[in-house]
């Protein structure tokens, strides 16, 4: 007997291996947010009509029944208007607006069906190629949490993020309004990707000026078309920079892209080592190429000086004796 | 008493002598001349050190003794070493038709031809050069077969105005001041003038470092002229200047012969050769800066008036005369510093510069500025400014009123010409480049992009940093 059980066990468990895809597609069905049909919303339930039978939802006989002490009462007598309504109150089930109401996070659930069922209505739309969605700061958890008033869980929340990432592939021109209205509440208030940096300009005499830096180092660049030469605080650039290592960084971004001979640099540096001056100039120069040449973009991109390198000295902290390094250690 | 005197070389039992007279001697009053006589003092009890049981603080491992069988390096040997010119370099490729300077091409046209060609000295220039201590040990000589120098823009202006002096049957002096970006050439481009004069048969004369005469590293005494102030003649320096221009002009010297009437110490008889008397003073420091002045009384005589043949064009340059505009580290009496214009041998020089003193056969003044070991002298930077800008017709800057300027240099610089040193053109880079290539120095194709690279990156063509950053450059 024993062993026919186990057998029976052992043969489920291998049918379950077997159907793995199946059985997945079975549980990620099971996971779909169950949202209501196509064209209702969340409805409540249809109002329903009282009789003066109080067990009028019970099936059978009643379990417990309230014995009513006469009908004349002076505590009814005096309170008539409130009568009817008291009455109804005592058989009235109160059923609430949203049917989350049961769960943990009512709001956010509703805000999560909603999201939902407008990506099914709008599914069909057609959406941006990958990576040209417009870019949008949303709102944090925390904000979220704040808003709502409930414990949102980050598992959570990354799915409303999902839903809203996919409501904002949907392509500009088609987004209906709706969905533009609804996103808009999820939108921080801030939004940095807007703040663009205003395009380098070459002005009257040919000259694009950029600003570069790193470190505490700070390069105001001027590049105009030339062959070649390089003034440094008024200096040569064998002047300004003794080493070879110093002088090619600096001018980098020309000399990956093979425009050495065609620009003449002429930058004011100030603040920092020579170093950082020397990679301040060069992000300089990167961007002052950029705004003559914006193809080499790219180029430009993977030679490294576009980019800024935040990095900076990190500060003492109490207790040690540098950023991070420890007193070293005695024994008493 | 065992004998100190070492059996194989005396140098070290002196030395021994030296070391262990001292230590065996019995201290005793330094004013008495008489033999102490009296016993030994007794011996202090001595405190000896209880033997510590530790055997030194440091831990002893096999690896921390050193290898002490080599012995140290001699006085003077690691100088050497660092001061030692080498002009070949066998691992070097030869560069096919690598023409030399001659007296063929020596003319303003045909070297005009030549310009950003690299052009070789024959043996005889190298000689006189190296005799005359012309080439350095910075200047990358060791990395090509043979020496050789470029032919740019100012060499030919320089033997410009060799024609110019030439021309003048002796009339004409050009005294000038190179300076510039350090590794601009300035130190080579008087090399490459040292070399076509000596080419052209002037007398060449050439100070390499006029650091070493003021540094107080040599020798110096105070000569009184009557009636006027004490000047310093340096007399070991006077003497290996005289062995160097010995050495490069032996030619000449020994077809000039000696025409006037002078109280020469030493047994030269009258129509004896300059060579003689150039020997008198290699051979005693004491009678160098007599004898230089007599062969500069010779050399400076007009041809016209001299018996012992006609006098050559002179050419004297110096190097690093930053360091002659300033005090120099000699003391006088009062041990004040001197004026390195007080001392007699950079005196004569700027004499010569400024064109106090004249050379009536002609002749070149090049001084260069070093800037690789720059010594401060401001009144020199601003003269050097104001006489660029009065060459250009510009308008020089003035001299500051609250600024305190040296009289001497403002005086010596009044009216010299200079000139700057920049970059190569871009021309000129790509000959010198493409001789490195042809030595085996550059492996890669020396195209356009890689000439303007070179050129950029070295701060607009300065030659030093081509060589720098191309050729010397480990990548």
């Amino acid at each position: 007997m024993e062993s026919s059980t186990i057998r029976r066990g052992v043969r489920r468990a291998i049918a379950a291996c077997q159907n793995t895809p199946k059985r997945r597609t079975l549980h990620q069905s099971a996971r779909c947010l169950a949202t209501p049909a196509q064209g209702e919303g969340v409805k409540a339930a249809a109002p329903i009509r009282f009789r003066s039978d109080r067990n009028q939802f019970s099936k059978g006989r009643p379990r417990a029944q309230l014995i009513e002490e006469g009908d004349g009462g002076s505590f009814r007598r005096g309170r008539d208007g409130r009568d009817g309504e008291n009455r109804i109150l005592k058989n009235i089930r109160i059923v609430p607006a949203s049917p989350s109401y049961f769960t943990a996070t009512p709001k956010m659930t509703d805000d999560m069906l909603h999201l939902s069922q407008l990506l099914r209505r709008y599914q069909t739309l057609p959406v941006l190629p990958p990576g040209e969605a417009p870019r949008v700061a949303w709102k944090t958890r925390q904000q979220y949490k704040i808003e709502v008033l409930e414990p949102v869980r980050a598992k959570d929340y990354n799915m409303i993020l999902t839903l809203l990432k996919r409501l904002n592939y949907i392509h500009p021109s088609l987004i209906p309004a709706e969905v533009t209205q609804t996103l808009e509440k999820y939108k921080r208030l801030v939004q940095p990707h807007l703040n663009k940096p205003k395009p380098i300009e070459i002005d009257q005499y040919g000259r694009a000026k950029a600003v570069g830096k790193r470190k505490t180092s700070t390069a105001a660049v001027f590049l105009v078309e030339g062959d070649g030469q390089c003034l440094i605080n008024n200096k040569s650039l064998t002047n300004y920079f003794g080493r070879l290592h110093d002088r090619e960084s600096a001018l980098w971004g020309l000399k990956a892209t093979e425009r050495l001979d065609k620009y003449n640099v002429w930058a004011l540096v100030r603040g920092g080592g020579l170093t950082g001056q020397a990679d301040a100039i060069a992000l300089g120069v990167g961007k002052a190429l950029l705004a003559h040449e914006p193809d080499l973009k790219p180029a430009l991109r993977k030679a490294g000086v576009l980019t800024r390198d935040p990095r900076r000295v990190e500060r003492k902290k109490p207790g040690k004796l540098k950023a991070r390094k420890m007193p070293a250690w005695v024994k008493r | 008493m065992a004998s100190l005197a070492c059996p194989r070389c005396l140098r070290r039992s002196l030395q021994d002598l030296e070391t262990t007279a001292t230590a065996i001697r019995p201290q005793r009053a330094a004013f008495s001349t008489s033999p102490s006589l009296s016993a030994n003092p007794p011996k202090k009890k001595a405190v000896v050190a209880k033997p510590s049981t530790r055997q030194g603080s440091a831990l002893r491992l096999t690896k921390n003794t050193r290898a002490t069988n080599t012995r140290p390096p001699a006085v003077g040997e690691r100088k050497e070493l660092r001061k030692k010119v080498v002009l070949s370099n066998t691992n070097a490729l030869e560069v096919l038709g690598l023409n030399d300077l001659s007296k063929e091409n020596l003319s303003s046209d045909a070297l005009h031809a030549l310009e950003a060609k690299v052009m070789g000295f024959g043996d005889t220039s190298v000689d006189r050069l190296r005799a005359l201590k012309a080439f350095k040990p910075t200047q990358g000589w060791n990395l090509f077969r043979r020496p050789a120098s470029l032919v740019r823009k100012e060499t030919t202006h320089l033997l410009g105005d060799i024609e110019w002096v030439e021309a003048g049957q002796g009339s004409r002096t050009v005294r000038k001041v190179l300076y510039g970006e350090r590794g601009s050439g300035k130190s080579v481009l008087q090399l490459q003038a040292l070399a076509m004069a000596s080419l052209k048969g002037w007398f060449v004369i050439h100070i390499p470092e006029a650091m070493d005469l003021t540094i107080a590293h040599t020798s110096y005494q105070p000569v009184t002229t009557p009636g006027g102030p004490t000047r310093y003649a340096q007399a070991h320096f006077a003497c290996k200047l005289l062995r160097n221009i010995r050495d490069a002009n032996n030619h000449l010297l020994s077809n000039l012969r000696i025409s006037g009437e002078h109280d020469i110490p030493g047994q030269l008889k009258p129509g004896a050769s300059l060579l003689g008397l150039v020997d008198v003073g290699v051979k005693e420091p004491a009678r160098a800066w007599p004898v230089w002045q007599i062969l500069w009384e010779e050399l400076t005589l007009p041809s016209a008036q001299s018996k012992g043949g006609p006098r050559p064009p002179i050419m004297f340059t110096m190097d690093g005369i930053d360091h002659i505009m300033r005090l120099s580290a000699y003391l006088n009496a009062e041990a004040q510093p001197i004026h390195a214009h007080d001392l007699l041998l950079p005196r004569h020089f700027i004499e010569l510069l400024s064109g106090r003193e004249t050379l009536p056969n002609g002749g070149m003044v090049l001084g260069a500025v070093s800037e690789s070991n720059r010594a401060a002298s401001h009144t020199l930077d601003h003269a050097l400014a104001r006489n660029e800008a009065i060459q250009n017709e510009l308008t020089p800057p003035a001299w500051d009123p609250w600024v305190k300027y040296d009289k001497n240099v403002q005086d010596a610089m009044e009216g010299v010409g200079v000139q700057r040193l920049q970059g190569l053109s871009k021309e000129e880079a790509r000959g010198i480049m493409e001789y490195y290539a042809r030595s085996g120095l550059i492996r890669k194709a020396v195209t356009s992009g890689l000439i303007s690279e070179a050129w950029t990156l070295a701060g607009g063509g300065i030659i030093g940093e081509i060589e720098k950053g191309t050729v010397k450059a480990r990548v």
